[in-house]
Order: structure tokens, then C-alpha cells, then sequence
């Protein structure tokens, strides 16, 4: 009879060790959100025309954002991708300016939780960015290249409501320009003498608050349906900076639809896809 | 601290901005005519060296401004503003005409003809057509003879390397850029590289820094690189008034070349690269920006001699000869 209590008691131990480590075992996952954007744009490219160019445009972004690790949840990783073209006008609509630009941009955020369903994200983030504006109608210098990295502050507030049993997310985020450095040829450097006879003087400029200022915001919401989770939101973005005399601004209000979802990552021999995964990997 | 870090922020964010954009004139006559004259006031490069007196071209115009009725009447106006730049590459583009000052050729004999080059001594029926040239022996062989109308026409390594093969057996080779207006620097360099055995330093160029008249960079070098497909023998570059531009860059490349020689009469010039701009009413103003120079730092805007001056003559031309052909052939052969 004691044997048997024994027994039972180690088999009834074993049991709950097991039961505790499957509720405690953590996976981090990634927070990913994939949203395409209209928009409206004003641009001032002074290399190309004194004038103002309007028009509309089209946008795809990529974000991911994931904490450092299961136990620091207090910081995060972000990273984004974002590629957007548009076609603009002058006043008069005499002639047209064709823009491509592509961001990307990746940094830390330290998590602050001052009140239940809010949370408070501060940090920072450096970005590449490309862009290409190219004005047919022109001679010599049809083409002007955004070429610039930059240090970026950046901050999120997210806020989760709860209404009639679903969880929706309100998110705003904001980001602004600190430090970095562009390309900003002289206004009557041709790409002919910078490129051909590989002049580059003058061309390449420290950027800070004094002349580079602006700011990337966004507001969205998550709502979350049977299967997915769908995000609406209004894009904003005002940038200005200078070189050379030389004064650009690009302005810009876009409204995004897209979804997010998280994802896990099973990779190497230390972290292998559970057998209740299916892979196509496998 | 706390205080401190709020306000700084608050500074940052409302310092008053170094970053003014410029005033834009107003969309009406007054204010697209000082658009016009501030672009050429601030971005033309010859203003001094041609001794033009901008100011008082201001003075002249705007009050003839004010008695312009329409966009027709305005046109007129500020292309006889410009016409007083006496450039080619000034030019100013409404969606209903463009501007232009073209007496660097108009006042001047035109010594080519496209029917003379076309006829069977010359080209003929059966030229080869390759890369933008129309090429073909001629007298009875010994002459390999280029026709090349336009800087914009594309060409490759392998085309020239098959008219260099295809005029294997010639002494010599004519070039005929007469009445070729220009294009593409690119096309320049490349031309002029398959006749120079070493990379040489052929011309500069400087570009402005500023608004002043004489706010320009230092002069950076302009190189004919050699081409690994050389042409070591005779090249003569026939050139008339209308060899323009990117053909007066590729005229001073030449010049520069050990074999090349430059019959004809003088090119045209321009030798500013031109840029645009745009006036508030949508208008595209052209104008020559950056100066270029020869290898002795002398400007090319105005014209560049020919090595040996020569015009077509009528009575040659009565006859189915191209005076400035026939000498080419016979500096050549001799």
C-alpha cells in the first residue's frame, strides 16, 4: 500500500512538473503590418523647378516589430519598409514629375505602461532613404535623387479598447529627424559634371534640426475580425531641408488599409518547429 | 530638468526656421517677366563674359510689360529679352511656340548640302546605315567617308568597330558633322575616344556656385579617354556654322587629337551645357549654365576655327562636288 502511494505520488509530481513547464514555456513572437496607401502629395524640388509639384500616389509599407526577447518585453525592435510612387503636375499642368521613394528604417522602442491597455513607446530609429524624381520636359537635368540617412526620435502611443467583446487597437506614432546626412548637389552642378567627370564638391551635407526638419506621423486603428485583424489609418508627412541655398519640402496625407498578424520563427537546431506545426520546411 | 528638457523641445520645434522658402512672383505678366530675368540674373553663365549689362535690359523691358495684352504679344517680348543673350541654348518654351536666337548660323553661308552628300560620288543609293551614321567608301576607295547628323543617335563600340573594319583598306577617314546640332556630351566623348591613343585632358568645365555673375567653381577637367578600338590613321572633321553644341565639344576633342584635322568653316558654339527652369505661368526656360573650355582654358561658347578654312563653292556644287569633301580627300591623300 505504501509502495503504491509512493508510486502515485511521483507519478502525480511528474505530472504537474510537466503541466507547469507547457504553461511556461514562452515564444516570442513578430508583429507584423502590411498596408497599402493613397495619397496626396505636394513636392518643391528646386534643382528640378521653383514650382510646386501636386499629384497622387500609391504606397506600400512593411512594418515588423518584435520585444528583445521573452523575458525583456520592455523593448522592442522595429523595423519598416516603405515604397510609394506618384505622379505630379506643376500649377499649370504643363509639365509632370514622376516620384519613387523607398525607406527603410529600423530601431528600439523602451515600452512604458503607465495605465492597463496603454502603452507608451520611446526611442529611436535610423532610416535609408531613396528617392527618384524625374521631370521629362526638362533639359540637363530632368532627374533629382533624394539620397539620406537619418536618426530618427520616434514615439507610439497604442490605447486597446474594448467594445462589444473585441479588442480594437489605436495607435499613433510620430517620428522626426535628429541627425544625418544628404545628398544636395549645387543648383547648377549637373548630373553630367557629377557623375561623368565625378565632381562630387559640395554635394554631400551633414543634416540636423538647423536645416532638415520635419515629421512622419500616423494614426491607425486595428479591428479585429473572425480571421484577420484589418488596419485603417491617415498617413501624414512634412519634411523640409536645405543645402545649397537649395529649399525642398515634400508634404504628404495618405490613407492606408492593410492587416496585421504575428508570426513565430522556427529556425536551426536549437529552435526547432513544434510537431504540432506544420512546415513546409519539413 | 524636467523643465529644461520641455522647453528645449519646445524651441527646437518652434526656432524661427532657416529654412524660408523663396518668395514666388505672382502667375501675372510683371510677375513672370522678373522670374525670367532672375533666372538668367542669378543662373546664366555668360553674362559677364559676354559684357552684357543685365540691369539695364531690366530697365529696358519692364515697362514694355505693362502694354502686353496677351500670351502671344508676351512670348514675343521676353524672346527679344532673351535674343539680347545672343545664344543658342537660350530658349523659352510655351505650349504654343518656342523662342530662339539661331543667327549663328542664320548669318552665315550654310556650306553643306544634304543632296551634294547624297550623290553618287559621295554616299549614293547604297550607304551602310549603322548606329546613327551613314557611312561609304568613296573615291574609288581609298576614303572611308562618316556622315553623322545628330549627337542624340546612339551608337556602339561594335558599330564603329565594324565601319573601322569595313574601312580597312581606306588612308584616311571623313567625318561630316556639318549641320549636326548637338546632343549628347556622351556620345562626344565616345566619338572622339576611338581617335586618341592615350587619355588626354581636353577641356574643362566649371559650374556656378551663386548668384553673382562670376560665382563659378573651380574648372574641373574634361578627359577623351582611348578607346580599345583605335583608328591610327588620317581623321579629318568637317564642320560648318550649324556644328553646334555637343558637335563643338566633340570639334574641340578633335582638335586636340594627334591625326584629327578640321576642315570647313567655323562651328557654331555653345559651349555652356544648358539647364531649365520654369516661370510661374508653366513656361520652360532654357539657358547655358555651365561654361566649358579647351585644354588651354579658352572658352568654346563662341565659335572654334577650323584647321583649314574652306566653303563650298558654287560652281563645285553645280558640278555634283562638295568643295570641303574634296579637300578633305586631298589632305589625305597627300
Amino acid at each position: 500500500m505504501k509502495k503504491f502511494q509512493f508510486l502515485s505520488l511521483i507519478i502525480l509530481f511528474s505530472s504537474a512538473i510537466k503541466a507547469q513547464n507547457s504553461d511556461e514555456k514562452k515564444i516570442l513572437l513578430t508583429s507584423n503590418a502590411n498596408t497599402f496607401g493613397v495619397s496626396t502629395i505636394n513636392l518643391l524640388d528646386p534643382y528640378l523647378s521653383p514650382l510646386t509639384y501636386s499629384g497622387f500616389g500609391i504606397s506600400y509599407e512593411h512594418e515588423n516589430r518584435r520585444f528583445l526577447s521573452t523575458e525583456k518585453t520592455n523593448i522592442s525592435t522595429q523595423g519598416k519598409l516603405n515604397m510609394e510612387a506618384s505622379y505630379n503636375l506643376n500649377p499649370q499642368s504643363t509639365s509632370s514629375m514622376m516620384f519613387l521613394g523607398v525607406n527603410y528604417s529600423w530601431g528600439m522602442h523602451y515600452h512604458f505602461r503607465p495605465a492597463k491597455g496603454l502603452q507608451l513607446l520611446a526611442g529611436g530609429l535610423w532610416d535609408a532613404d531613396f528617392g527618384f524624381k524625374e521631370v521629362p520636359r526638362n533639359i540637363n537635368n530632368p532627374v533629382s535623387l533624394d539620397l539620406a540617412t537619418n536618426l530618427n526620435l520616434s514615439g507610439v502611443a497604442m490605447f486597446d479598447v474594448r467594445l462589444r467583446k473585441k479588442t480594437f487597437r489605436l495607435q499613433l506614432e510620430l517620428q522626426t529627424p535628429i541627425l544625418g546626412y544628404m545628398f544636395v548637389p549645387l543648383n547648377g552642378a549637373s548630373y553630367y559634371e557629377m557623375f561623368d567627370l565625378g565632381n562630387m564638391t559640395d554635394a554631400f551635407h551633414v543634416s540636423s534640426l538647423h536645416n532638415k526638419r520635419g515629421v512622419k506621423s500616423s494614426f491607425t486603428i486595428d479591428v479585429p475580425s473572425n480571421r484577420s485583424v484589418w488596419r485603417f489609418g491617415l498617413n501624414f508627412m512634412n519634411v523640409k531641408y536645405s543645402a545649397n541655398d537649395l529649399v525642398f519640402v515634400r508634404n504628404e496625407l495618405s490613407l492606408v488599409v492593410g492587416t496585421t498578424f504575428d508570426t513565430a520563427n522556427f529556425a536551426g537546431r536549437k529552435n526547432k518547429v513544434p510537431k504540432n506545426f506544420i512546415s513546409t520546411n519539413e | 530638468m524636467k523643465k529644461h528638457v520641455i522647453i528645449l523641445l519646445f524651441a527646437v520645434v518652434l526656432l524661427p526656421s532657416c529654412m524660408n522658402e523663396p518668395a514666388m512672383q505672382p502667375n501675372t505678366y510683371q510677375g513672370n517677366f522678373e522670374a525670367l530675368w532672375q533666372i538668367i540674373d542669378t543662373k546664366y553663365c555668360y553674362l559677364d563674359y559676354k559684357h552684357i549689362n543685365w540691369d539695364s535690359i531690366h530697365t529696358a523691358y519692364k515697362p514694355r510689360v505693362d502694354t502686353i495684352k496677351n500670351e502671344y504679344a508676351f512670348l514675343d517680348l521676353m524672346g527679344s529679352m532673351l535674343f539680347e543673350l545672343k545664344d543658342g541654348h537660350v530658349n523659352l518654351f510655351s505650349d504654343f511656340n518656342e523662342t530662339r536666337y539661331w543667327k549663328w548660323f542664320q548669318d552665315y553661308p550654310a556650306n553643306f548640302s544634304s543632296s551634294l552628300i547624297y550623290n553618287s560620288r559621295y554616299l549614293g543609293d547604297n550607304y551602310l546605315i549603322a548606329g546613327g551614321f551613314r557611312y561609304a567608301k568613296i573615291d574609288n576607295g581609298h576614303i572611308g567617308y562618316m556622315y553623322y547628323e545628330d549627337f542624340m543617335n546612339a551608337f556602339s563600340d561594335s558599330n564603329i568597330a565594324y565601319m573601322m573594319k569595313y574601312f580597312d583598306q581606306c588612308k584616311g577617314l571623313i567625318i561630316d558633322v556639318r549641320d549636326n546640332g548637338g546632343g549628347s556630351l556622351d556620345y562626344s566623348k565616345q566619338l572622339a575616344s576611338y581617335f586618341f591613343k592615350v587619355e588626354t585632358v581636353t577641356g574643362y568645365m566649371r559650374h556656378k556656385t551663386g548668384d553673382g555673375h562670376s560665382d563659378f567653381s573651380s574648372p574641373v577637367e574634361i578627359r577623351t579617354p582611348a578607346s580599345k578600338i583605335q583608328w591610327q590613321r588620317p581623321v579629318v572633321v568637317l564642320t560648318n556654322r550649324m556644328s553646334f553644341s555637343a558637335t563643338n565639344d566633340f570639334v574641340n576633342r578633335m582638335k586636340q587629337s594627334p591625326l584629327g584635322i578640321i576642315v570647313g568653316d567655323k562651328t557654331g558654339g555653345g559651349g555652356g551645357l544648358p539647364l531649365s527652369s520654369e516661370l510661374q505661368n508653366g513656361w520652360l526656360v532654357r539657358f547655358s549654365s555651365s561654361p566649358m573650355y579647351n585644354a588651354d582654358m579658352q572658352s568654346t561658347e563662341w565659335v572654334i576655327d577650323p584647321d583649314v578654312k574652306v566653303s563650298l563653292n558654287a560652281t563645285d556644287e553645280a558640278n555634283g562636288y562638295d568643295t570641303i569633301i574634296e579637300k578633305a580627300i586631298k589632305l589625305i591623300i597627300q
